[in-house]
Order: structure tokens, then sequence, then C-alpha cells
């Protein structure tokens, strides 16, 4: 599946062979946008008319901007998290991750006032690290990622919770307001986050679709060991799954931060992960691995915050929220199962 | 254990000796044989870890390091944190063994649910205390029953399924009486099903918690039975070890996971019970607070030897993972005082289970895949 993909484009090919090689790329990829995404932009454009015409203060930039801005840490975490299923992985540790790169980074704005190039390098950074502990300990260990993961969500929290030491960090000072939902965090009236995270969304959809190293993700979660017979360095490619969720988690930390008040409490990120794997699954990608893209994750992270923002601003119970994500969950999932099997039998 | 006395490992070469040869070299290869049984029996593994930690904090203790004693009083006390954990452990037993990826996320939003149904019979209905039980058991069983449809019959990923389940039963509970807990007076003296019993006899007994001899033993006796005495339990280790065969072989697999994940259900709606008790209260987050009671109930599966595949599991093994990790944050509470103790034992819980996922690693490779 490779060949196509591995084949130098070229600018002294002659115009046959440029032809043939794309012909060949249309054939081996499928089409760029899903039935499941276009179906998944139908209905969040459905549910902002509805919620339009039901609260009109819904399409006003009050509501707007913390919407986007509250989606993307989770967007950002499920595009990692979307590499490491499309890898048949999880990672259920990211809570933990955001929790100590929060800690650490507001600790030393509070402490040194360190500048935003430094906190964004030490929160990714850190991630990184505690992601190459559940990369190495995944792929060389050779232990389900679900077991791993939830051990290591208990180091990282006890990290975390030592850091923290008994009490929330005060007095944050303003550093990370260009994460953030006020005036400094926009450009022409769009969150900055938001707009990063589109950036990176853009990247990784480019890196899993069009590069070797990408197809090599849906290659090992097709079948791990086929692809070690392909040649495919399934460990390496592997751990960098888990090292770029690490640093993805440790942006939107900062993100988080930006979001918040001055104050950081020790149950900061508590639930993302559940949240982030919502959002993937939403997405169309398939948990058991194979399949699964970019754009579906960021659709499904905004359908998610549409529908707790909703929710909200209908006057319910915010917990109702829960409930509709879990409905949402069980729709897209069962859509995807439905067309599995009906291509199956056609 | 004793059948490990024939290794198939390559035999040690036939040597030119005398007489005494065979049990010298038998008592050669000891070292060998004791590796082998700790690497590949979870159980004697977890009994020699469980020893360990017992002896270290008995010396400990011994030695005034603690703040409190720490002996067979202050043991059987900590027990009534076991209680919910060895029965979710069970649960998730049968629904992880029932293999294709089977896991239940959701035991705790169905235990925060079920509390609160048995809040609403026991304490705002009056109902007897037996027939609310029951109804607690039954509807812990229709929660149960909506993920085993799902998973079994239309072929939902478990792990999917049972996260989305978990949204959506724990969101229930909570506008289900509108954040409020109930405490009204028959769940108060509830409490009293919560309280230690002294057993055995001499001055001094020992004080039980009830709920071990209630809810605990009658579970783990009844998993028991029906994992090791029924043909029930011969096919759900069957489907879990390779479903296609066992489909083949005439078993209905998907009444089979089904049921599974029926039963786990039942036993999470017996746990509420038991937590109804424990806090004098129905709480409707009583399951999800901090990181929940499935997450948990799964480390201690999978400490306790059951394989993430599915289709190998023990009773014994979760039992014994339990009180592994009960004693040891038990010692840990005495060793480490105030808020730094709670935060040491998430340490000592990610340790433990990195541990024993990694050594199972080591031993399927050396030894192939084992029990």
């Amino acid at each position: 599946m490779s060949s196509s993909t591995l084949t130098p484009p070229g600018g002294a090919a002659p115009a046959g062979q440029e032809a043939h090689t794309a012909r060949e790329r249309g054939r081996v990829l499928p089409f760029p946008v899903t039935g499941q995404e276009i179906v998944l932009l139908v209905v969040v454009a459905a549910l902002w008319v509805a919620l339009a015409l039901a609260t009109p203060a819904f399409l006003t930039r009050g509501s707007i901007v913390p919407l986007l801005v509250a989606m993307a840490p989770v967007a950002l975490i499920g595009i990692g998290m979307t590499v490491v299923i499309i890898t048949g992985g999880i990672d259920v540790s990211v809570a933990g991750i955001v929790m100590v790169c929060a800690v650490v980074v507001a600790r030393a704005m509070v402490g040194s006032g360190i500048s935003l190039p430094v906190a964004v390098v030490l929160s990714v950074a850190i991630g990184g690290v505690l992601g190459l502990v559940n990369g190495v300990l995944i792929a060389y260990g050779r232990v389900h990622a679900i077991i791993i993961t939830f051990g290591t969500a208990n180091l990282f929290e006890f990290l975390g919770l030592r850091l923290f030491g008994g009490t929330t960090v005060d007095n944050i000072p303003g550093t990370l307001a260009f994460f953030g939902r006020g005036e400094a965090g926009r450009t022409l009236g769009i969150p900055h986050s938001f707009l990063i995270m589109l950036l990176i969304a853009a990247a990784a959809w480019y890196y899993l679709r069009h590069t070797p190293g990408g197809r090599h993700m849906y290659a090992i979660g097709g079948d791990a060991d086929a692809a070690r017979l392909a040649g495919v360095k399934v460990q390496r490619r592997v751990v960098s799954a888990y090292v770029l969720t690490g640093l993805l988690t440790g942006l939107a930390a900062c993100f988080v931060i930006a979001r918040g008040t001055s104050t950081l409490a020790p149950n900061v990120g508590a639930g993302i992960e559940l949240a982030a794997i919502a959002a993937v699954v939403i997405g169309g990608t398939s948990i058991m691995g194979g399949r699964g893209s970019v754009l579906g994750t960021v659709l499904g992270a905004l359908l998610v915050q549409t529908v707790t923002s909703g929710v909200t601003q209908l006057g319910w119970r915010s917990q109702l929220s829960a409930l509709f994500i879990g409905i949402f969950i069980l729709i897209a999932v069962g859509a995807d199962l439905l067309r599995q099997r009906t291509r199956r039998t056609t | 254990m004793s059948t490990a006395v024939s290794p198939e490992a390559p035999a040690p070469a036939p040597r030119p000796d005398d007489g005494s040869a065979p049990s010298e070299s038998r008592l050669r290869q000891l070292p060998a044989l004791l590796l082998r049984g700790l690497l590949t029996q979870r159980i004697v593994l977890l009994l020699v870890l469980l020893a360990a930690v017992v002896v270290t904090f008995l010396t400990l203790s011994a030695r005034n390091y603690l703040s409190a004693p720490y002996d067979a009083g202050y043991l059987s006390v900590t027990l009534i944190s076991a209680v919910p954990l060895v029965m979710l452990g069970l649960a998730e037993l049968l629904v992880i063994t029932s293999g294709r990826g089977g896991i239940d996320l959701s035991v705790g939003a169905i235990v925060s649910l079920t509390s609160m149904v048995f809040g609403f019979a026991y304490g705002e209905w009056g109902w007897p205390l037996w027939s609310a039980i029951v109804l607690a058991a039954a509807f812990g069983g229709l929660c149960g029953a909506v993920n085993g449809f799902l998973i079994a019959y239309i072929g939902y990923p478990a792990l999917i399924t049972t996260l989305a389940t978990y949204y959506a039963f724990s969101s229930l509970a909570i506008v289900i009486n509108d954040q409020q807990p109930i405490s009204t007076r028959p769940i108060q003296e509830f409490f009293s099903a919560a309280r230690s019993v002294p057993v055995g006899g001499g001055e001094d007994p020992l004080q039980i918690p009830l709920g071990i001899l209630t809810f605990l033993l009658p579970t783990a006796v009844v998993v028991w039975l029906l994992l090791n005495r029924t043909t029930y339990g011969r096919r759900l280790y069957a489907i879990g070890t390779n479903d296609v065969a066992a489909e083949w072989t005439g078993i209905d697999v998907r009444r089979t996971r089904f049921t599974a994940y029926v039963a786990a259900g039942v036993i999470s709606g017996l746990v509420a019970v038991v937590t109804v008790a424990q806090f004098a209260s129905a709480r409707p987050d009583a399951g999800v607070t901090g990181s929940g009671m499935a997450l948990p109930a799964i480390t201690i599966a999978v400490l306790g030897g059951v394989a993430i595949t599915g289709g190998i599991g023990r009773v014994a093994g979760v039992v014994l993972a339990t009180l592994l990790v009960v004693w040891l944050n038990a010692g840990i509470l005495l060793a480490v005082p105030g808020n730094a103790g709670s935060q040491y034992q998430l340490l000592a819980l990610g340790v433990v289970l990195i541990a024993a996922a990694l050594l199972n690693g080591l031993a399927n490779r050396r030894y192939g895949r084992t029990g």
C-alpha cells in the first residue's frame, strides 16, 4: 500500500508518469471526506440552527468564542488520541498529563514569571516526556495499552497531586492570555487556541494521509504483525504515537490554564480523557484501530462542546449534557457499524 | 501448582552420575521451578506479595514507625473498603473473561444510578428492605442488559458502549433527584448494615465488617460456583478464548456474552446497596467521584491475573489482589500521615499494576500463555 505514497513526487518526472501516480494515489486513498464526517457536519449545523432559533443569545460572540476556546484543548488531545487509536491503542492517562503540565507551568509562572514561549515549551516538553513513558512501556513491554495507561494515569495523578501539595495555585499572571477567551486571545474575532488547533489538525491530517509514517500508523492498527513483516518499525512508530499525544496534551494544558481563572485547582483536567475519546469515536475512528481521521475528531469535539454549551444555554441541568453525549456516541458508532455491515454484504 | 514439576523446557542433558542423580537434578531445578511458579501462577505471586506487604508493615509497626498499630484488628476493620472492590472486580472478571475486548467502564455509573433507585424505594416509598434489595439487583441487571444487548447482539465495541452508558447513567443519576442525595430516616438507620460484628470466641474477638458476610462472601461463592461448577462457566471461558470456535461447537455466543454483562450489572446493583449503607445516604455521585469505581475495579481484575484478551481469570486472583491493595493502602495510611497518604496510595496502585502487567508479558514470552 505504501508503494504509491513512497514514490517521490520529483518535479523531473514526465507528465504521463505524474498523472499515473496521481491516479494511483486516488485509488489507494479513500475520498478525503468520509460519509460519517458529512453527516457530523450536517448534525452540528442542524444543532447550531436549532439552538440559534431556541435561544437568540447562542449565535453571539459572547457564546461562540467561549465554545471554541473550550473545545480547543479537547480537540487537540483528540488529534493525538486519534493517532493512538488508529494504531490500535488507547491512552487514558492524558488527564494526568494535563494535570502535571498545568501545575508545573502555573507554578513556574507564579514563582519565576516565565514568558509565554518558555511556558509553552516547558509544558510541551513535560507532556512529551510523560508520553514517552507511556509509549516505551506499551511498545517494548508488549502489554495492552489500556492497562499501562491505567497504571500511568495513577502515577501521573500522584505526581500532579504532590506538585499541588494539597492547595490550589493562586494569582496566576496573565502570561497565557494569548490563548484565552479575552480580547488578547483573538485575531479578527477568532480565538488563537482554536486557530492553532486547526493548524495542527491540518498538519496531522496531511501526515496521516500523505506520508509513509502516517500510512504506517494505519498499517499497524490494521494488523501489527503484517506491518512488521512489511518492514514497518512497529515499536518505534507506536512510541512516536504516544509521544505525539503527550506533546499535544502539553500544549492543551496551556490552553486549559488560559481558559480558566487565575486559580488552578487540583481537579484540573479531570474527565478530559473520556471527552477526548468521545470526540474521536463520534468522529468515526474505529476503536479497533486501522481506520479513522483527524477531521472527524475535530467535528466530534465541536459536537460535544456544542451539546454542552447548548444544554446550559437552554437552561437545562448541565449534567444532562453527559446523557446526550452518551447517546451521540451510541448513534455514531451504530451508524459506523451499519455502514460496515452493508459494505460487507454488497 | 504441582503440575509444574514436569517442565517441558529443554531437559538437562543426562549426566553420567551415580544413583542420586534424579533427586540432585530436581534440587538443582528448584530455583528455576520457583521462578516459573512465581511468573506463571498469579495466585502464587499474589500470595508472596501479600505476605511481603503484611510482614513489612508488621515489622514497621513493631518498631513504632507507624502512627497506629498495624495488627489483626486494624486489618480486619479496613476490610470494609474491600467489599465494593472485590464485588466490582468480580463483575469485571465476568465481563473481561467473555472476550472480544470485553470491559465495563459503566459499573461506577450503574452504582450511582442504582443507589438512587434503592434510595427511592427504601427511603421514600417505604418498601421493605428485602424487596428494595431485590429491586436494586434487578435494576442493576437492567442497566447491564442495556450494555449486553448493544455489545453481544448488535456488535458494538465494549469499551465504547460502556463509555457511552457511563455518561448516560451518571447523568441520569444526578438529574433523577435534582442533584440531591436521599438520606431519610430508614436510609440513615441502614448504616447499621455497615457495622462490624465480632467473629470468633475468646475475650478479644476480631471485628469483621458485616458487609463481608452479607454481601462479599455470598457474591464470591456464587461467582466461583458459576465459573467452576456450571456449564455456563465453561461456555464463558470458551467464548473468551475463541468465540469462533465456540460458535462452531454450538454455544450460543451472543447469549453467553449478554448474560455476563447482565451479571456484572446485578453485582453493581448490590454494590449500590453496600455503598448506601456505608455513606448512610443514597448519593447521586456515589460511584463516579474522583477516579470513579470502574478504574479501580478493572485494575484489581488485571492485577488478579484476568487476561484483558479474555478467557483467563480466577475468583481467587481477584480476591487476593483486593486484599493486597486494601492492606497495602491501609499500611500506607499509617506510614504517611495526612493528605499525602491517599496520594501515595495512587503511586502504589500504579506501580503494582504496571509491574504485574509487565511481569505477565514476560511470563507469556518465556513460558507461553498461561493462567
